[in-house]
């Protein structure tokens, strides 16, 4: 009985990691069918979307029915306040041109109405200097350039630069954001009444699974790095790792994209730690960033900007490396599953797809299983470097004392 | 390039989900669960001190019993050896007491025999000088009946002193 639930419990674990591997591969084959564009596809996955993109049904030829959420977009416009609205399907263009904005790789750019940039299919001297022309004589914008900007369909518009937009649109990384809150809410609100309910128990369901949890970042990443004053921090650490490491999970199921693979979201944690640190500073800290004691005093000019620096580069490191991984993780998965299409030559050659198609879920599953342990892994680093970043701005330094007693020292020695 | 540039609107957002989450997590759900598992622990901890008390005073109860016993039982002995001894001393004195009784006893017999003995020899002394007297004047009453015998008597008693 017992192996037999395990058995089935193996079996579902390996289903599931199967249809996350394929999932992105729907997501991505939603091609034109002619050439399959490899690193759109991945930037895509990765990338922010104002779509919540369930599937793609075929509707014969090279048609296809998008199913997807639109989510909705909250822009602070700093000429017409607070906007809010969706962008649906087909007509997204159109109606973002309605309200003034040009709908460029999921991002809004305010445009100046009634403006040609094009005469007789040659810019306008103005405009010139934005714009460069393509093998096929096409006009297109400067690269890094952001006067002109073109929709999906090759139409050039102004940016209007006087108008300052900020996006805080709900996008799907957000929601899901939303959805890991909710699920830590969940969880540990279950788990505090459990305690409330039966104090003093030994732990039973959900709370039995997550105490160990709770306890190996108290005592294993808190404790030895925080001078014994890591209780303050707690509630800051546990929803850290928590957060992390259920984002990264949640990043790696079906319909689900990365979370932490947004650079933003990792320079919002890190800049959390960057403040605490900087609140948990003691005197010894700013005073070894400031005037580094003990050295002397062209030493002193030196150490400043290097500890300075230094302040800055770990929650630069911490940012770089959540970052990079989860994001490395999901286009590693991602270029697999794209090899299917890249050797299968987007549907033209179905044998090359379906020679290629073990491999590329072989490799892919062997990806995607170290991912679900790198998923826990990024998550213990962050959360330990942020101990550790803490503990050394707590620290006092007994040395400092030492400097002027050193000779009487080196006696009392001898 | 667009990939690590961050995203104002995300970041934002990642500030508003994670400060929410943390403060609400941190009044209803870490405070509370931290505080339940500081308090259990230091209730087994509590609890284990409180055996392990219990534990030492069983053993100090335990050593106190023994101390008890040897000491009752020391007493038993004492108490054994007094009484033992006062059984000898009594059996003793009741043994010296019976002696010097029955030698009163014996002496007063012996009186009261040697009394009997020399009431008894006078008695005897009379009755046999009685009975003496009486044989005596039978015999003399007997021989003094016969007359011719006492004639013949004297006569012989008579012809000695003749030849004489």
């Amino acid at each position: 009985m017992v192996s037999y639930r395990s058995f089935r419990l193996r079996i579902a674990v390996l289903g599931l990691l199967l249809v996350s591997i394929l999932s992105p591969a729907w997501a991505g084959g939603g091609g034109d069918g002619k050439k399959f564009d490899v690193s759109g596809t991945l930037f895509h996955h990765v990338l922010e979307t104002h779509n919540w993109h369930i599937v793609d049904i075929p509707k014969g030829g090279s048609e296809y029915i998008h199913v997807e959420i639109p989510l909705p977009w909250i822009l602070y416009n700093s000429k017409e306040g607070f906007q809010f609205f969706c962008l649906d399907g087909a007509h997204a263009e159109q109606d973002a041109l309605g309200k003034g904005y040009v709908l460029s790789h999921e991002k809004l750019y305010p445009v100046k109405k009634g403006v040609q940039v094009l005469e007789n299919g040659y810019p306008r001297p103005e405009f010139q200097e934005h714009l460069t022309v393509t093998a096929e004589g096409k006009w297109i914008p400067k690269k890094g350039d952001h006067h002109i900007v073109a929709d999906h369909s090759g139409n050039l518009y102004e940016v209007d630069h006087s108008v300052s937009l900020w996006d805080f649109s709900l996008s799907k990384t957000p929601l899901q954001m939303l959805i890991v809150g909710l699920i830590m809410l969940f969880l540990f609100l279950k788990m505090a009444a459990y305690y409330k309910r039966n104090p003093g128990q030994a732990p039973k369901g959900i709370a039995s699974f997550l105490e160990p949890i709770i306890q190996f970042v108290e005592s294993d990443i808190a404790k030895p790095n925080m001078h014994g004053k890591h209780a303050r921090y707690m509630p800051y650490l546990l929803t850290l790792f928590f957060f992390i490491w259920f984002a990264n999970i949640l990043g790696l199921t079906p319909l689900n994209s990365n979370i932490a693979g947004n650079i933003a979201i990792t320079v919002a944690l890190a800049t959390l730690t960057l403040l605490i640190t900087l609140f948990s500073g003691t005197r010894d800290y700013y005073q070894h960033i400031f005037w580094f004691p003990g050295v002397p005093l062209p030493v002193k000019f030196i150490l400043l900007p290097v500890e300075l620096v230094g302040v800055f580069t770990k929650p630069f490191s911490l940012t770089i490396r959540l970052f990079a991984n989860i994001a490395a993780g999901h286009f590693m998965v991602m270029a697999l599953i794209s090899l299917i299409f890249i050797v299968g030559k987007a549907g033209e050659s179905v044998a090359g797809a379906v020679a290629i198609t073990p491999l590329s879920l072989l490799f892919s599953l062997f990806i995607m299983t170290m991912e679900v342990l790198v998923a826990a892994i990024q998550a213990y680093v962050f959360t330990l470097l942020t101990c550790v970043f803490i503990g050394q701005a707590m620290e006092t330094h007994h040395h400092d004392h030492d400097h002027d007693h050193g000779h009487d020292h080196k006696h009392a020695h001898a | 390039m667009e990939i690590i540039l961050p995203n104002f609107g995300l970041f934002f957002w990642t500030l508003v989900v994670f400060l929410t989450l943390f403060f609400l997590l941190k009044k209803f759900a870490w405070k509370p669960i931290l505080k339940a598992i500081k308090d259990r622990e230091t209730s087994i901890e509590e609890k284990l001190n409180a055996a392990q008390a219990a534990e030492a005073k069983m053993q100090q109860l335990t050593a106190d019993n023994e101390k008890l016993l040897q000491e009752a039982r020391a007493e038993r002995e004492v108490i054994l050896r007094e009484a033992n001894n006062a059984k000898d001393r009594i059996v003793a004195e009741a043994r010296e007491q019976a002696k010097r009784e029955a030698d009163k006893l014996v002496a007063g017999a012996q009186q009261q025999i040697a009394l009997a003995q020399s009431a008894a020899a006078e008695e005897l002394r009379k009755l046999s000088a009685n009975l003496a007297l009486e044989i005596a004047e039978k015999v003399l009453r007997q021989e003094f009946a016969d007359k011719a015998r006492q004639q013949q008597y004297v006569d012989s008693l008579l012809k000695d002193v003749t030849l004489n």
